[in-house]
């Protein structure tokens, strides 16, 4: 058993060796090790180590910094646990909603929203923290996100719902949230699709480093 | 290694009459002159010509060359090891390298852009999630110097966390990303959050 954990470790600690402090190493690996003994992702946690690497964060806040992450992981299984409990837990699923916490979405909204449709959570989690993040009230955002999905808004298209909404309280006269949330509750399904940049203007394309 | 006996070693170098030498000597004198001369005359061929001919002497007939054929005949290049390595780096730029101009988003990619107001700035950098947080990777431009830093990215579809290093020691989060987390090391900085669509 010890064995095999090293092993997989092996891929993490060789992408933290010279990115980290040598002593931040050890409770690094400890940390990851211990995800990948309760089958969490260990991607989030490898990019959070990194982070702390680049920016010169101390060992101590590093290090917690990573152990708080792998306490969202724990919190974010359970979440998707109970939310679907007929299906296993995916990485992405796991990630995602560990993302969401991170953003300070409460978790009963969280497991809601997943209970409520079986796609990836992703979309649906950000566009319920940008609506939150608008000072919407959170259980009308997540109304109004279910009302979408009903209506056929899927993914990254849920994400324009929540766009709209902020544009609907920022027009002139002055909407309250709610009367902003209604007026996009009105135009369902019809929102407008945010423009992407032109690929024109791309210059390069951007990948893992290492 | 057997020693040659000194009366034959005489013979072989002239100051002896191979004639004067004992019979049991004079067979080994005669083997080692015939050695000596088999190996003075070279053969007309070399071993490698010899086979060579033999094999196009065996090859079945064909049918005549085509001037068209050269391009389905097997082609031998002979590069020295240093030529090999470089051409192995050169493809390996070519196909592996992060970033690559122009690029051209795929099904599960999108084009992320950032821009930045850093009037005075000497170099403006995006480091996050995407790229391991590796520095040096995605370096912003500002060719008319009006502190106005660009850049425009092909991403993978989904969500990123980044921040901008400014003269190469100072984190910012993008102003314009509308979304933020905190970076969870305790001092409260906030990292901008991009999404990125198919």
């Amino acid at each position: 058993m010890t064995l095999l954990l090293l092993l997989l470790l092996q891929s993490p600690h060789a992408r933290l060796e010279g990115r980290v402090p040598a002593a931040a190493l050890p409770p690094l690996d400890s940390l990851i090790g211990q995800a990948v003994a309760e089958s969490l992702p260990t991607e989030p946690l490898v990019q959070k180590a990194l982070e702390g690497g680049a920016k010169g964060i101390p060992v101590p806040r590093l290090v917690n910094g990573v152990r708080h992450g792998l306490v969202q992981l724990r919190d974010a299984r359970a979440i998707v646990s109970r939310a679907t409990p007929a299906r296993a837990s995916l990485d992405g699923d796991v990630a995602a909603v560990a993302a969401a916490l991170a953003r300070g979405l409460d978790p009963g909204l969280i497991e809601r929203l997943l209970s409520a449709d079986s796609e990836p959570p992703g979309p649906v989690l950000h566009a319920a923290a940008d609506l939150v993040a608008h000072r919407f009230p959170a259980d009308s955002a997540a109304d109004l996100l279910r009302t979408a999905q009903q209506q056929g808004l899927h993914g990254t298209r849920l994400l324009d719902v929540a766009v709209a909404a902020s544009h609907e309280l920022q027009r002139e006269g002055g909407r309250t949230p709610t009367e902003a949330l209604a007026r996009v509750r009105a135009m369902l399904p019809n929102i407008p699709v945010a423009t992407p940049p032109h690929p024109r203007t791309v210059t390069r394309r951007a990948g893992r480093g290492s | 290694m057997t020693a040659i006996d000194p009366r034959v070693q005489e013979a072989l170098d002239g100051e002896r009459d191979p004639t004067t030498l004992p019979a049991e000597l004079r067979e080994a004198y005669a083997r080692l002159t015939a050695a000596a001369t088999l190996l003075r005359d070279p053969p007309a061929t070399s071993v490698a010509d010899r086979v060579m001919a033999q094999i196009r002497r065996e090859a079945p007939a064909t049918r005549p060359p085509r001037r068209s054929n050269w391009l389905l005949r097997p082609v031998t290049f002979r590069l020295r090891p240093v030529w090999t390595l470089a051409v192995a780096a050169a493809v390996a730029a070519v196909v592996f390298l992060p970033f690559r101009e122009s690029a051209i988003p795929g099904a599960e990619e999108g084009v992320a852009q950032f821009v930045g107001h850093f009037p005075g700035a000497r170099s403006v950098e995006v480091v996050g999630s995407f790229n391991d947080w590796q520095r040096g990777a995605l370096a912003l431009r500002d060719e008319d110097h009006d502190g106005i830093w660009h850049g425009a990215v092909v991403l993978p579809a989904g969500q990123h966390e980044y921040m901008f290093v400014v003269d190469g020691e100072r984190w910012v989060a993008d102003p314009l990303a509308g979304r933020y987390v905190d970076d969870g090391f305790g001092a409260g900085q906030q990292n901008s959050l991009l999404i990125v669509r198919p």
